[in-house]
This record gives C-alpha cells, structure tokens and sequence, in this order.
C-alpha cells in the first residue's frame, strides 16, 4: 500500500463514525502522535479516538473501503514502532477503552479492555489476591491491549512466561470490519487452530483487539531477592545458565555489566561496588518452605561459579534497595550519552555466555558505548547502544553494529524479539529468521486474512525484501 | 523567531535525552484527565525540538499545548532520563510570550503587580465593592460570583474567598516580637494569597513562630513573588520584582527568610536566580538569600517546636502535597511530622497525596472547568480518608480544594498546617470566624 486515496475523502465519514472532536487532522496533533518509544516519525494523516467497538469497526470499515493504510496506537510505549503509522493513513488510538469489566476470583481470569494500564489490571487483580505475571517494564503507562498486541515479557518471564501465555480470549474487529470472538474463559482453546495465540503479537497486523480476557494465578506467599555480585562478566554468564540448567526456577534473574553498574552508581550515589564486572540479581516466588529452599539452592549455584559476595534481602525496604539499580538503568544510561537506542534479542539461555562475549566484541570492533543488562533467565539481553543521534557519523556505526548483534543472535540459535515485537524496526531482518519458506507461510496467513494489506502496513512484512530473494 | 544560540544548544541537549518512553504520561495530570498525547511531556518535547530547528512554526495549537500544563513537575521528577522538561517550557513560554505578547488579561494583571501600591488600592476597592459582583457561597464560607467573569476566569459557580478588607501587610507590624527569649529572627515572605485572600493564615503563621521564640519581619513593600509571571513566559516585569524583593529582604538584620505558600518559596529557593541568569547583577544575592530560605514547616520542624503547649484537636486529618513543596522544594515529612504531634488527633494519609489537585496557580483561572477535573480526582481521595481537616502548606491549593469539596458536596474543611498549629496552641480561642 505504497500510495492510497487522500485521506481527505473519507474525513466525513470519520467524524460521523467517531464524532467530530475525536478526528484531528492539525498538524501538532499529528505530529505528536507520530512516534512510540523508538526513534523514528512518521506522520499520520488523521488520528481518530472510537470509545465503543462499534465507532471502532466503523473506523475499520471506512479504511478497508478507501484503502487507507490503518493503524492502531494504546499508550504508544511500544520499542519496535509497532504504533507509528509508517505509510501515513488513520491512527486509531484504542486508549478510551479503558475499563476492567470482570475480575473473577472464582474462575481466576479478568475481562478487560485493549486501553486498561498494564498496572491497572496488576492493582485490580491484587485486591482480589490474584496475579497478573507479565509485567513489562513499561507497565506503568503501557496499555494491555498493546501487550497482547506485541506479546510483552517482562522481568518475571522466566518462571512465568510472556503475555501469550495468559490470553485466554479475544474479541477482534477484522479487516472486513465483522467483530468476531476467538478462544474462551476457560483455556483459551476453541475448535482447530489457537486463534488466541495467532493473534497474540500479531501487532495490529491481522485484526483489531476490542476486549480480552486474560488468565490470573493465586497470589505467591512470599518473594525472596538477593544480589550476587562478580568479578567476571563470564562468571555471571555462567551462573544464569547453570541456574536455568539446575531446574531451578527463579520468577527473575536479572544481569547487569560493569558499564551498567557505572553508569547506575554515576547516577544515583548509592554505594555500589564499581570495582565489580557483573550483578545478578535474582527473585524467587512460592510458598512458605519452597521459597527458602530455591533460595539457598539459587545462591550455592552463585558461589559455585565464581559470585564473590551475595546479599539477600530480608524486608520489603531491602528488596526495593536491592531493585534500586536495576530500576535506574534507563535514567542512569541517559547520563552516558543522550540517546538510548535499547535492543531486544534472545537466545537460549544455555548462550548467554557467548552471546553477552559477542556484544562486548560488537562494541570494541564499532568503537560505541554499549551496556548489557536484561533478563537473562529466559535468554532476553537487552544491549543498548549509549549514542547521540545529532552525531551522524557515529549513528552510522550504531547501524552497522545493530546489524551485527541480530546476526551473532541468530547463529547462537536465538530470535530478533524477546520481547519487544518486530514492527518495522526489526522486519529488514525477519527474512534472515524465518527463512523464504517460513517468511511465505508467515505472509500467506496475513494475505488470507488482510489481502488488501491495509493494516499496519510496512510493519513485519516488506515486500521489497522478498523481491530481493525471489531475484 | 530568532532564539539565542545558547538557548538552543542547552535545549537541544535537554531535548536529546528524552527517550520517549512515555513514563511522562502517568504522572501528568492533564494527560489523566484528557487522555491525549498532545498534553504529555514527551509530546510537546517532540514539537518543541522541532520549533527550535524550524521545522515547525508556532501554531494555535502548539501554543495551547505548552499553555496548558499545571507546572507541576511530575513529569519531571519523575522522568528515568532527567529531561527538565519543567524548565523548557518555561523558557518556551518565555519564546512565545516574545512572538506573541501576553493575554490582554494577564498583561493587566501582571502590569498592576508590578505597581504594588495600585494593585493594593485595586483589591481593597475589590474588598469593599466584592458582594456587587460576589453573593456569599451557599455554605457561608466565600463567595460565588453572581454573573460569569471569564475574564477571571471567575466561574458562576466556583466558590472563592471574602477578601478581607484589609491585607495582611496592614494588620500586622513590621516587628512581632518573639515570645521569651529571641531565638531567631526572620523575614516574612507572605505571597498574594496569604496577604490579600487569607491574611489569617499570616497571622498563624506570625503566632506560632512568636511563641516558639522567633521575631518575625514583615515588610511592608514587599511584592509579588512573580511566579504567575515567569511560568507565564514574562521575564521582563518578573525580574524586576523578583529584584525589588531581593533588595527589601537584604535590607532586613534576619537569620532566615519563611515563607507558608509552596510557589512563593521554590520561587525564593531556586526559581529567582534562574529566572535572573548568571550574568545578572542580583544573582549572587539571589543565591545567598535562596538558601536562608525556609518553608515554614521545614522551618518549625528544623528549630524544634514546644509540643508541650499543644492542646488536644480531636480531628482527623489528611494532609494534601503541593505540588511545589514536595516535588519543588522536597519537603514531604516535614509538615506530617508536625500534624502528627497535635494530640488527640489523628493522621490519615489519603491515596495520591502527591497527586496535583489542578489549581497550578494562574492556570485554573484560565481553564477552570480541566483544573476541576484534576480536582475531582483530590477530593474523592480525600473523602476516601474520612478526614475532618485536609491540612495542606499552599495557599493556592487550599483555595482550589475549599473549592472543589465543596462543588463535590464533601464535608472536610481545608485548613493550612499553621492554622492547625495555631488553634491547637489555643491561638483562635478569640478570632471570629473567616
């Protein structure tokens, strides 16, 4: 969908849809609607804001009629460019639907809309002594219909998993505009295929998500966290596979290098060892006995690889000081260069060693700032690339080593998105992951469903990619 | 528009470590109410950046983006980056007011500060003349306006106090002497509100700080702090007065300076100086009178308070943080500390004490009906508490939570923390009512 009708056409009918003070065409308006939480503009020509689903399908209806590229925005904290309306068209942003319908406590599952705050839904779930696991970092202020949308992770993915495995039930608007259901409350599982699971981080690609009913758990009793800190890199490394290979199952193993550890101590003053080369802090969640024996297991594998002091915290003031630098990191990497450019890869844990080896000798050979923190119990890095985006000399070594650090994760057997999504950010390199078959069975699907492709266009799949190859 | 190249240089660094995470959207209370990106930090941050490399020029819009925004510093205080995304927007202001002029409104408003004496003259007449224009609220505590004033942003319904016929400055001495023996001695930086709307407050406030031994200075010329000016973009008349007050204060043989108002203070602590500059003749003294100065809760708690001539208040108290006292002059524990020493009272913290309650200053004379909509979110929580007193250290927010309880149909009063102090010390056994 390189060229489309003006957008101007369908402007009447917009306003009749949504009513006249949610469509703005002002250029500010745009303007500011033009981003997510990456680094790229790309103007809409008109945002529009439906508050029921049927001002939604409506809006779905008149873009699939004039061919106008749609896509679809929550709180735009997205970290791939999922929201950002590549090729122009309407933004529909879903932030008024925003109501918990049902907490169940008896059946444990929430009803909620796309709009409810990730922490929203934690908070709710918690008065009832239920759980809601995923919890990406952006939980604040991300939407759920935007987790589901991306399949967020979050620092608890390593016993719990990612979003995908709480989605239970969708309603989505499809391209044609018809509002269907797909799964149920029960386990999500309805007739042949799992359409829960093909829409769940299908980012705004496939349908438009109106309503969701998402799995909860019983409240764990008690949490326990330490801090294992190490004078090798590789040793923590070590550690997360080794903790991963024990059967272990900590809710959160988090690791931060030594430009991490800095870079939070430059920041906040609050009396870390900078001498050291690596954290690893660790959560481990259960009831009563369970908890403490993981815990002791979890800190003897430390000491076996090499961790030279470990602190384990006894209240919930001394958990929060031992998350204090891992909490910080964003803020405090702000302080190294201005610009954050934050990756997300995968690998399986087993190697971490070599791919955080990998980064380290990505950053020498490009000359850059990089640190290397994230939660690496489930094999997710994040790599973050300290830059200043006015230096365009440097921005274009920050490519090359983007580049570089999807291809050294794909040969370790990992993937380009732990957690993130791919958007358009990431689609130049999908190709390389799923191969020509696996990129054409992907594409077929979304042909079937959206063949005008007028949804989020230019994220996941680029035609001119696959030119290249068929050539 | 031509801006300083040093301007944009500072900005654009500021401008580069913003990460547009969106954090900025949680903690802004216009982007709670309005659910649009358009009010968050992150977006005018974009807008902004692209004003100052001309890829964008000044539009209706844009200008009501950067007008509407509490000065809260939520966003700031709270941004994982450190982007001072609070001083921006001043100085962007400071960028349109250039282009643009001020509103007729605020030119007036600003122009009859500048005269004191005049501005003085215009609120005594506004004292005797107010019951042509204003009919007491139907609870008896202030007044509503009897027709629209948009131009003051005077809704028909909001309530607002009786101004006194006198201020402050005219009841009480230049000199009130301290009880017993003269501890320390300070200078009185009372601010509009407290002089002209609740010169009580004032009066408290001179009390308490007698009895526990201090001699407090109350000049008579002193001006407007000219926050409503700076935040509104107007350097010029703002320096002028901010060096009209420097000059009045250093006259005075003081220890510190105490003020009771949140902004009055940021404004004496930090703001006067930056609003100066650094090549400013005043801005040493600026500096130096900045740190001799001291919220009057900051102030009480430092020098140790006589707890023993508390009386017993059976009350429930909740207290409210002003937006520019905790965020901007972090002062949090203070003001609890010395609520909670009253006996037979007690202390409830309510959900979001933090939260701004939507007066920011000038800025719900402007948009009164969005600064209610903040509110309402204050005063739900603050009848969540229970509480019989909300206490609270601004006389701004006080007038705009007295407002919205009462709108919301709440039975708390609004009371700031010295007047709580000061009835408890016994202080009010013979004032008549407000």
């Amino acid at each position: 969908m390189s060229s489309y009708p003006d957008v101007t056409a369908a402007l009447a009918e917009l306003r009749a849809a949504v009513g006249e003070k949610y469509v703005h065409t002002a250029v500010e308006k745009r303007m500011v609607y033009s981003f997510d939480s990456t680094f790229q503009n790309h103007l809409p020509d008109v945002v529009v804001k439906p508050h029921t689903v049927e001002e939604a399908a409506a809006v779905v209806k008149i873009a699939s009629r004039y061919q106008i590229p749609l896509t679809v925005r929550g709180a735009g904290t997205c970290l791939s460019g999922g929201p950002v309306a590549l090729q122009g068209g309407i933004l529909m942003e879903m932030t008024a639907f925003k109501r918990i319908i049902e907490v169940n406590a008896d059946e444990q599952y929430a009803v909620v809309e796309p709009g409810v705050v990730t922490n929203e839904l934690i908070a709710a779930a918690a008065k009832k002594g239920l759980f809601y696991p995923p919890d990406p970092s952006s939980s604040g202020m991300s939407t759920l219909g935007g987790n589901v949308a991306e399949c967020a992770g979050g620092g608890r993915g390593v016993k719990y998993g990612v979003t995908r495995d709480y989605v239970l039930e969708l309603e989505l608007i499809l391209p044609d505009g018809e509002i269907i259901t797909v799964g149920n409350k029960v386990d999500g599982l309805t007739g042949w295929l799992d359409l829960p699971m093909l829409f769940t981080g299908s980012e705004g690609t496939l349908a438009i998500l109106t309503r969701m009913t998402v799995r909860l758990l019983p409240k764990p009793e008690a949490i326990r966290t330490a801090l294992a800190q190490y004078d090798e890199l590789d040793a923590a490394a070590r550690t997360v596979s080794a903790i991963i290979s024990a059967g272990v199952v900590p809710t959160t193993i988090e690791i931060m290098d030594q430009m991490t550890i800095r870079a939070v101590e430059n920041f906040l003053q609050i009396g870390l060892d900078t001498s050291k080369a690596a954290f690893v802090l660790l959560e481990v969640d259960g009831d009563g006995w369970e908890v403490e024996q993981q815990l002791e297991q979890v800190i003897a594998i430390c000491k076996e690889n090499g961790a030279v002091e470990i602190q384990v915290a006894h209240n919930e003031a001394e958990r929060a000081a031992l998350w204090k630098a891992r909490k910080s990191i964003s803020g405090a990497c702000g302080k190294i260069n201005p610009t954050k450019i934050g990756e997300d890869i995968a690998v399986p844990p087993g190697n971490i060693p070599k791919m955080i080896q990998a980064v380290k000798e990505i950053a020498e050979k490009y000359n850059l700032n990089m640190v290397v923190f994230g939660h690496a119990g489930d094999g997710n890095l994040h790599p973050n690339i300290m830059t200043d985006k006015r230096n365009t000399e440097e921005m274009e070594r920050v490519n090359q080593a983007i580049d570089e650090l999807f291809a050294r994760a794909l040969e370790l057997g990992g993937t380009l998105s732990g957690e993130h999504g791919i958007g358009f950010m990431k689609a130049p390199y999908l190709l390389q992951e799923l191969g020509r078959d696996g990129y054409l069975a992907q594409k077929a699907v979304k042909d079937s469903l959206d063949p005008a492709g007028f949804l989020n266009p230019g994220k996941i799949f680029i035609e001119k990619e696959l030119e290249v190859t068929h050539g | 528009m031509a801006i300083e190249q040093s301007k944009i240089e500072r900005w654009e660094k500021e401008l580069s470590k913003c990460i547009r995470c969106g954090t900025c959207r949680q903690f802004c209370p216009i982007h709670q109410v309005l659910d649009d990106e358009s009010y968050t930090a992150r977006g005018k941050l974009y807008l902004v950046d692209q004003f100052i490399h001309g890829d964008f020029l000044l539009s209706d819009g844009f200008v009501e983006m950067i007008g509407k925004c509490v000065m809260c510093k939520g966003c700031t205080a709270n941004c994982p980056s450190g982007v001072n995304t609070y001083q921006i927007f001043m100085e962007m202001r400071e960028e349109i007011v250039k282009e643009r002029g001020l509103s007729f409104t605020k030119q007036s408003i600003f122009r009859a500060l500048h005269w004191r004496k005049f501005f003085d003259f215009g609120l005594s007449c506004g004292a005797l003349f107010q019951r042509l224009i204003f009919k007491p609220a139907p609870d008896g505590h202030g007044q509503v306006a009897r027709v629209p004033l948009p131009m003051a942003g005077f809704n028909q319904r909001r309530i607002i106090p009786n101004l006194p016929r006198k201020s402050l400055k005219k009841i009480v001495p230049l000199e009130s002497k301290a009880r017993g023996t003269e501890r320390y001695r300070v200078g009185f930086f009372t601010g509009c509100m407290i002089n002209y709307a609740y010169p009580q407050i004032g009066q408290d406030l001179i009390h308490v700080l007698n009895h526990n031994g201090v001699t407090v200075l109350t000049p008579k010329e002193q001006h407007c702090c000219a926050t409503p000016l700076f935040t509104s973009g107007e350097k010029e008349i703002a320096s002028d007065l901010i060096h009209k007050n420097l000059e009045i204060f250093a006259k005075l043989d003081i220890d510190y300076i105490v003020t009771a108002c949140s902004s009055g203070g940021l404004a004496w602590k930090e703001e006067f100086a930056k609003v100066l500059g650094e090549d400013h003749p005043d801005y040493p003294l600026a500096l130096e009178l900045g740190k001799k100065t001291k919220d009057i809760s900051e102030f009480l708690v430092m020098i140790g308070i006589d707890t023993d001539g508390l009386q017993p208040l059976q009350q429930k108290i909740t207290y409210h943080d002003s937006c520019h006292l905790n965020r901007g002059q972090k002062i949090k524990q203070q003001p609890r500390q010395l609520l909670q020493s009253i006996p037979e009272s007690t202390f409830i913290e309510m959900e979001k004490a933090d939260g701004c309650c939507g007066s920011g200053g000038s800025f719900n004379l402007k948009y009164y009906e969005l600064s209610r909509d903040i509110n309402r979110q204050k005063t739900a929580h603050i009848s969540d508490t229970g509480a019989d007193v909300v206490a609270v250290g601004c006389p701004a927010c006080l007038m705009h939570i007295k407002d919205g309880l009462a709108q919301d149909g709440i039975q708390a009063e609004t009371k700031h923390v010295v007047e709580l102090l000061a009835e408890s010390y016994g202080f009010h056994q013979n004032r008549k009512g407000e």
